[in-house]
């Protein structure tokens, strides 16, 4: 019985190397390896194309993009080129979104040397810390991705023997090979970034649910374990809010899409995420900070890119 | 030399001896960090009473019997130096009758697939597979005899599991 069970395994291994996938012509043998093979080697080929974090471009390169496609696009990067210097894409890998959130962070950081926001972010870090804990995870499932993140804000402000400069920063996340955890900087903390968000969205799952409802018609759990925890699932609204409010930290998404225009004139939307402080709110009554956003990210249908203001 | 995947399955595997959870055993091999034998024990399979990710929500929901009940399951989970940020390949080395594990006896279950993710320490990946062993899922058959018996002649499913469940005793 063991030796037949061995023998099988060893085939289906073999077909799994060697077939290529057009002369698979017995599907009941393309098991779940065989796709996900297939599934990585596809990520492979889309990851030589665009590096995790790309460099900063003019607003015109966006444009270029749309030459010939829809005349309201066009007009759109038109209204956005008056009000933004550069863009900076970042891969399409799923993970956009965090990983855009975590370079405009450090690298916003890097730039202002806001020490008292580093020290702020860190308490909200903390809390989140918590909320892993309490919802029962085990301590050595995240806390190397949180050191990792901390790590990473030490590095950023200046002054310390680690200290970086951006063109280190920008190596860094896009850096295959930096870390000795035996994965990429740029995975790590994404990942770091999946741990909050979930955590936030478990932790206040009453207040999610009709939105997660909405989105996915999955129960929180569902949701949680299969669009956030994972590696290369993409963000929606859910995320970006959960995300913001854990780590206190504002975010405007400006949306170039098709959706018509007022009439008399182009404009483009945005919408400010904007933390809630509403588990302290003994301390602040529970309002909204009003603060303006210092990461700002454009959104076009699937995907997330850094915008700088002018 | 230790690795930080080594290093992190050192401590999946204090919290599985500090802590383990009901019903499940697993130890790396002598010599071999990277190589785990694991037993899921069927007594303790209860239908919905354990959640997928490992957080428990109680042994109390039914006290009904499951047909795995008094199995031993053997499995090995092969980490690589990926770990944790790929799951291992978990294969039952008994011989298993059910609608998500193929003949090999590799498991159909997403936490090991497209929806892993490094939350999931060796506790909570078996715990997942001990609760898919009476919650099938009938949506992703790897055995489609199993899947079909379970849908449509539940009497006769639970004929084969037993008789999978008296192999586990004697099978070595």
């Amino acid at each position: 019985m063991q030796n037949q069970d061995g023998a099988v395994a060893d085939r289906e291994k073999e077909s799994a190397v060697s077939i290529p996938i057009s002369e698979v012509d017995d599907w009941a043998n393309f098991a779940d390896d065989d796709i996900m093979q297939q599934q990585s080697a596809i990520h492979a080929e889309e990851a030589k194309k665009i590096p995790f974090v790309g460099d900063k471009e003019p607003l015109s390169m966006l444009a270029a993009e749309y030459e010939s496609g829809s005349p309201i696009l066009l007009e759109k990067i038109k209204v956005l080129d008056q009000q933004y210097a550069a863009i900076r894409r970042t891969r399409g890998d799923g993970n956009c979104f965090f990983r855009s959130f975590m370079f405009s962070y450090l690298e916003h950081i890097l730039e202002s040397q806001d020490r008292a926001e580093v020290d702020r972010i860190k308490g909200n870090v903390e809390e989140c810390r918590k909320t892993l804990q309490s919802l029962g995870h085990t301590d050595f499932t995240f806390e190397d991705f949180f050191s990792l993140f901390l790590e990473q804000l030490e590095c950023v402000l200046q002054g310390n023997e680690d200290s970086i400069s951006q063109d280190e920063l920008i190596l860094r996340s896009r850096d295959q090979s930096i870390s000795d955890y035996g994965e990429w900087f740029g995975w790590l903390v994404v990942m770091f970034f999946r741990f909050v968000t979930s955590g936030e969205i478990r932790k206040r799952s009453e207040f999610f649910e009709p939105f997660i409802l909405g989105l996915t018609n999955a129960t929180v759990e569902q949701f949680c374990k299969s669009s956030v925890e994972p590696m290369g699932e993409e963000s929606d609204h859910v995320h970006i809010t959960a995300l913001s409010d854990a780590l206190g930290v504002p975010i405007r998404v400006v949306y170039l899409d098709r959706s018509s225009c007022d009439i008399g004139g182009v404009s483009v939307n945005h919408h400010d995420f904007l933390p809630t402080s509403g588990d302290k709110s003994n301390a602040k009554g529970g309002s909204t900070v009003p603060v303006k956003p210092f990461i700002t990210l454009l959104y076009r249908p699937g995907h997330y890119d850094i915008l700088y203001p002018k | 030399m230790s690795t930080p995947a080594r290093k992190r399955l050192m401590r999946d595997f204090k919290r599985l001896q500090q802590d383990p959870p009901a019903g499940i055993s697993g130890a790396p091999q002598d010599n071999n960090i990277m190589l785990w034998n694991a037993v899921i024990f069927g007594s303790y399979i209860k239908y919905g009473s354990i959640s997928y990710s490992g957080f428990f929500s109680g042994w109390d929901c039914s006290p009904d019997d499951t047909p795995w009940d008094g199995g031993t399951f053997k499995l090995t989970l092969q980490f690589t130096e990926d770990y944790p940020n790929k799951p291992p390949t978990v294969r039952f080395i008994s011989r298993m009758f059910h609608p998500n594990i193929y003949a090999d006896g590799s498991i159909c279950l997403d936490i090991l697939q497209n929806q892993w993710s490094p939350i999931y320490d060796v506790a909570a990946i078996l715990t997942s597979i001990q609760s898919l062993l009476c919650d099938p899922n009938p949506n992703s058959p790897a055995n489609s005899e199993a899947a079909r018996m379970f849908s449509e002649n539940k009497r006769e499913y639970n004929r084969r599991v037993r008789e999978i469940v008296e192999q586990s005793w004697t099978a070595d």
